[in-house]
């Protein structure tokens, strides 16, 4: 297999964690200093100097997956199910010295909750870490299409 | 607005409860933007958006009536009526930018200067002998009946009758003095971008849940216990580095600690919590700022004004704010059960940029729509919404420590968990509706 199948296989992986939703499966993708990150506007350079939806490192992950299976947790009465669609995966870079293999794709995903669907696409941008079986996030990037626009609670990671 | 049957707000308003219509029905909806967002003083912007002469940013007053902000070559700052004096078009359409020379109407090319006056109509000699006037004003941009700033906020009404912004404020002004206080130099400026965050329902829900202290150690316990729990759980030191410690937990704070904050309201349906003491009281000083504010107003100064620790504050109906926080939200209302809520964050000027960053990170853990306390907020704001559809039970009430508010000649006064802040602004709410909110204002 080549590097880019398995480049694709491993989105594909994560997708599927997040489709379930499986959070504790899909925390254990990143590395220990690893972020998510979806900015509030396009072309946005700063996680830190400017506002974002989110920005989560390991410690936030673990925070908000607590919360999403807490049952006092009121907005997780209804189950939420997603479906990811990947294409356009480009290997962007492999030829760093940090030895990160960038990669962007496009991803529309679907959610159910509370008896509607909605539809949300994004440009995802990751930071792979090759390791021995696989990959490792080192930072997974979520530019929606309309980072701008008012958005609707959104309570899982797309 | 003719179209719409009046009511009988006697009915719908009484002290200690409110008609379910007042969130359902969508003709009350629109009484609600002809006479609240109609008379009242609307937050539009800040100063430090328009730096510069004919730099703008646009919104809507109320759920439809488009204004521009928009600084002219004499430095002033406008607000107009974002709507061509010839057919009627919206003549700035993009969220904000620096218009060149003048402002152009993008359907026929009339221009105008940044204070709203006519420049110039294309081909003009079509009007010579008609009888029309270019020189008459109603063929500029209008600007709004009013336009008032306070320490760089500019509001506008559509209400000639408002008295003057400072008095409508009253003692709620303090908290924009205090916001800005908060800066060594005395001066704040919008920073770091926007949140723009949809409700699915009635926009009075946000206002009433701001000082609604009896909500948070039931709608946020789970992320309270979830960041407490695991927290707990990492070593001392990489404990202390997570500033997610300070801000999420205070919201888990006990009934007694809400009761100590107390609620103070004021005429026109402001409110606050806190003053003595807040849920953000116990934030640690970061040195660096400390230093620059000490340098600034001495330790005396510095410590009141640390000591004013409100937590939200109301100015009713358009805008909250957060003084020891540094941002402020802004209500925009759409429909009767759909409200856009802006989240904009302030840097205090002189102050060391992680004092930004610290409010960067507060907006977007508490306030952000993929936030860890505003989607639970939202939820009950949704369920109640839904509930009240129901005629089960006509009313919604408010009795929480009823008789015991400390009624003062320019503020009321009352105990933390109190329903002090409903009965302040629904007072407010059915004068303004009756039309008689600004009865002997001024006088």
């Amino acid at each position: 297999m080549n590097d880019r199948q398995q480049i694709e296989d491993f989105l594909y992986y994560e997708a599927s964690l997040l489709d379930q939703p499986d959070l504790d499966t899909w925390m254990t993708l990143f590395t220990e200093d690893g972020h998510y990150w979806m900015p509030a506007t396009e072309n946005q350079h700063d996680p830190i100097n400017h506002i974002s939806h989110v920005f989560d490192d390991r410690v936030m992950m673990e925070i908000r997956r607590r919360n999403f299976v807490h049952p006092r947790s009121s907005a997780k009465d209804w189950p939420i199910r997603c479906s990811h669609i990947i294409g356009n995966v480009r290997v962007e870079d492999t030829s760093n010295e940090r030895q990160v293999t960038l990669v962007t794709s496009n991803q529309h995903v679907v959610v159910w909750y509370r008896d509607e669907q909605r539809v949300y696409a994004y440009r995802g941008t990751h930071e792979l870490i090759p390791t021995d079986d696989g990959f490792l996030i080192a930072s997974k990037r979520v530019d929606l299409i309309n980072p701008a626009a008012p958005q609707r609670s959104l309570t899982i990671y797309l | 607005m003719k179209n719409i049957p009046d009511r009988n707000f006697d009915a719908l308003v009484k002290p200690t409860k409110i008609h379910r219509s007042l969130y359902t029905d969508p003709e009350l909806f629109e009484l609600e933007m002809a006479r609240i967002w109609g008379q009242a003083w609307v937050f539009i912007g800040h100063d430090s958006q328009v730096p510069n002469p004919g730099d703008f940013f646009t919104t809507n007053i109320n759920h439809k009536i488009p204004v521009v902000l928009i600084r002219d070559k004499e430095n002033r700052v406008n607000v107009l009526h974002n709507r061509c004096g010839h057919k009627g078009a919206k003549v700035v359409e993009a969220r904000s930018g620096t218009a060149r020379g003048a402002l152009r109407c993008s359907y026929h090319g009339w221009s105008y200067r940044f204070d709203g006056s006519l420049l110039k109509i294309p081909n003009e000699q079509g009007y010579e002998g008609t009888g029309f006037d270019a020189e008459d004003p109603c063929y500029s941009m209008q600007a709004l009946a009013q336009v008032g700033s306070y320490r760089g906020f500019v509001f506008a009404t559509l209400s000639s009758n408002a008295p003057p912004l400072i008095e409508w404020m009253g003692g709620a002004k303090d908290c924009f003095d205090n916001l800005c206080d908060r800066s060594p130099e005395g001066e704040v400026e919008v920073a770091g971008g926007v949140l723009r965050y949809e409700h699915e329902c009635n926009w009075k829900f946000i206002l009433e849940n701001l000082n609604d202290t009896m909500h948070p150690m039931v709608v946020h316990e789970s992320i309270v216990k979830a960041a407490e729990q695991y927290i707990a759980t990492l070593p001392p030191e990489a404990a202390q580095q997570r500033r997610e410690a300070e801000i999420i937990p205070p919201f888990g704070a006990s009934y007694e600690n809400y009761e100590d904050s107390g609620i103070t309201g004021f005429n026109y349906g402001h409110h606050y919590d806190g003053g003595k003491t807040s849920i953000h009281s116990d934030y640690s000083v970061d040195p660096e700022y400390h230093a620059a504010m000490v340098a600034a107003y001495g330790e005396q100064r510095t410590q009141e004004i640390y000591a004013f620790n409100t937590h939200n504050v109301c100015f009713y109906p358009s805008l909250t704010i957060k003084c020891a926080i540094q941002n402020i939200r802004i209500i925009r209302p759409v429909s009767v059960d759909r409200f856009i809520v802006e989240t904009w964050s302030f840097r205090l000027k002189g102050a060391p940029e992680r004092m930004l960053q610290r409010t960067l990170l507060y907006s977007r853990l508490i306030n952000s729509s993929m936030g860890m306390v505003g989607p639970d907020d939202l939820e009950v704001y949704r369920r109640t919404q839904e509930g009240l559809a129901s005629p089960g039970n006509e009313w919604v009430e408010f009795h929480r420590q009823f008789g015991r508010d400390t009624e003062l000649p320019d503020r009321i006064m009352g105990g933390g968990t109190s329903d002090l802040d409903m009965r302040t602004q629904y007072k407010a709410w059915k004068a303004y509706m009756e039309g008689s909110i600004f009865d002997g204002a001024g006088q």
